[in-house]
């Protein structure tokens, strides 16, 4: 028997597939994956009462390899949770507009105000941008407002990405705050990327200049990148802080693995994995 | 092809990619697709309105435009989500496009839609080039012509581009396509080698 997306034919007898897009694009999906389905040919169709000419066979591979191509689509645009990262990348686009505005303003005022100088220490409950704001003229005292909205805006963001994170890399989470997971995924450039990372690389993501120029040049390795951020590894004591990544990387490794093929939190690996880190951090 | 005041046009619904428009026809401008630059160096390749042609790297769908304009029908291979989300869009406002989510250099995957073609067009810039579009000859009928967009620069960088053309040669004619023509796309793609092929 010989199998195509509109029938089945078997010497002269055939038999016609249901006309309905959307099961045609399943009956192409699966001879697809059965490996042995025949180039197709519309003169076939029509003898075998398929279709009725080449203009309704066109028609109707074409609305079948719409559904076919969008449902792939949405697929592959799931798979890699692309949410979590374009989130992540908008937070750390934010931080830098954030940060060449301030800075921007900072020198528009410093030219209009002489006696003005950064190293003035401020006021406990004061940003540089109010300190500013007190005497700046009307465009720039609503652009300076602009920057604190976009401030707003990007703490509203952040929280946001940890809930996300949460939801979708658990252990991680849990492991590592959800940010610090979030930006992991982001750099590794996407979650399955993560889980199939060996821990050596997850330990230095984001260290990549000192990498390559150890890898190049011989200079001392890195021993963090990313994981640095997590209090337990900025926090040890410097002869402390590798051994604590590479043991944070390696849990991490797993964790990864446990969130993209389990999708739930693992709370016996979590505490066996929390008292490892603790435990590296302590030894002298 | 249609040409007015020298220039490549083809006729269909414009406002696909912000192409300019010359007396009601899209302009083809050679510097946004290679296929329009072999044709404005001369090519005796032709498209005609009872052409099938399988398209393998569509991309956004800016060339595939202008191919289904001349054709009968395009099969539209594409790999990556994103240039396919807008495929779909100019696929949407073009009878003849046939837009199909799948890796050019596994044709089993997509061999139960595309039928026996007139004219294969390969333009997946891949180290693996020239099989890929070895592996798409089955789809191409006797007497089929096939075009292969070489970038040496994408099979090996380090190497000198005329190496790599030869080799590319001996590949194709071992595959068994005989070769009519290879045209340097330069200045329009400087390092780019346009193969014709034919399946005898």
């Amino acid at each position: 028997m010989e199998s195509y997306w509109f029938g089945d034919v078997e010497g002269r007898a055939c038999e016609p597939a249901p006309g309905d897009p959307g099961l045609l694009a399943e009956r192409i999906e699966l001879l697809a994956g059965s490996g042995d389905a025949c180039i197709p040919d519309w003169r076939i169709a029509v003898r075998c009462g398929a279709l009725r000419d080449r203009a309704e066979y066109l028609k109707r591979l074409r609305d079948a390899a719409f559904i076919l191509a969008e449902k792939n689509l949405g697929r592959t645009l799931q798979l890699d949770h692309s949410g979590l990262i374009q989130m992540v990348r908008m937070l750390d686009q934010l931080d830098e507009v954030i940060n060449l505005l301030t800075e921007r303003s900072v020198e528009w005022h410093r030219a209009t105000h002489p006696g003005f100088s950064r190293k003035r220490t401020l006021p406990a409950d004061r940003t540089l941008i109010a300190l500013i704001r007190q005497d700046a003229d009307e465009t720039l005292s609503g652009l300076l407002d602009e920057i604190e909205r976009l401030r707003d805006q990007r703490s509203l963001l952040m929280k946001q990405v940890s809930r996300r994170a949460e939801e979708v890399l658990p252990n991680c989470s849990a492991l590592a705050g959800g940010l610090v997971a979030a930006r992991l995924a982001t750099e590794a450039g996407g979650i399955r990327e993560l889980a199939v990372m060996p821990a050596a690389s997850i330990q230095v993501l984001g260290a990549k200049t000192a990498l390559f120029s150890h890898l190049s040049t011989g200079t001392p390795p890195p021993k963090h990148g990313i994981v640095y951020q997590h209090g337990r590894v900025h926090g040890a004591r410097r002869e402390n802080r590798g051994r604590v990544a590479r043991t944070l990387s390696a849990k991490l490794a797993i964790a990864a693995r446990i969130d993209y093929y389990r999708k739930c939190a693992d709370a016996e690996f979590l505490l066996n994995a929390a008292n490892a880190v603790r435990r590296a951090g302590r030894r002298e | 092809m249609i040409w007015i005041e020298g220039h490549l046009v083809s006729v269909g619904p414009g406002g696909v990619y912000g192409e300019r428009m010359l007396q009601g026809c899209r302009v083809w401008d050679p510097k946004r697709s290679k296929l329009a630059a072999l044709y404005y160096l001369g090519t005796e390749l032709e498209l005609g309105p009872d052409h099938r042609v399988l398209y393998l790297g569509a991309a956004n769908g800016t060339t595939v435009s202008h191919v289904a304009d001349y054709t009968e029908v395009v099969y539209a291979v594409e790999i990556a989500p994103r240039p396919m989300q807008d495929l779909l869009v100019v696929a949407g406002s073009r009878k003849n496009i046939i837009p199909i989510l799948a890796d050019a250099g596994r044709p089993a995957l997509y061999r139960p839609l595309v039928e026996e073609v007139d004219l294969i067009y390969q333009d997946v810039a891949s180290p693996r080039q020239v099989s890929i579009l070895l592996g798409n000859v089955c789809f191409l009928k006797e007497g089929g012509t096939a075009v292969l967009m070489l970038k040496p620069r994408s099979i090996d960088v380090t190497r000198h581009p005329e190496e790599v053309f030869r080799e590319a040669q001996t590949e194709i004619e071992e595959g068994g396509l005989r070769i009519l023509d290879r045209v340097l796309l330069s200045p329009y793609y400087p390092d780019h080698l346009a193969f014709l092929c034919r399946r005898d």
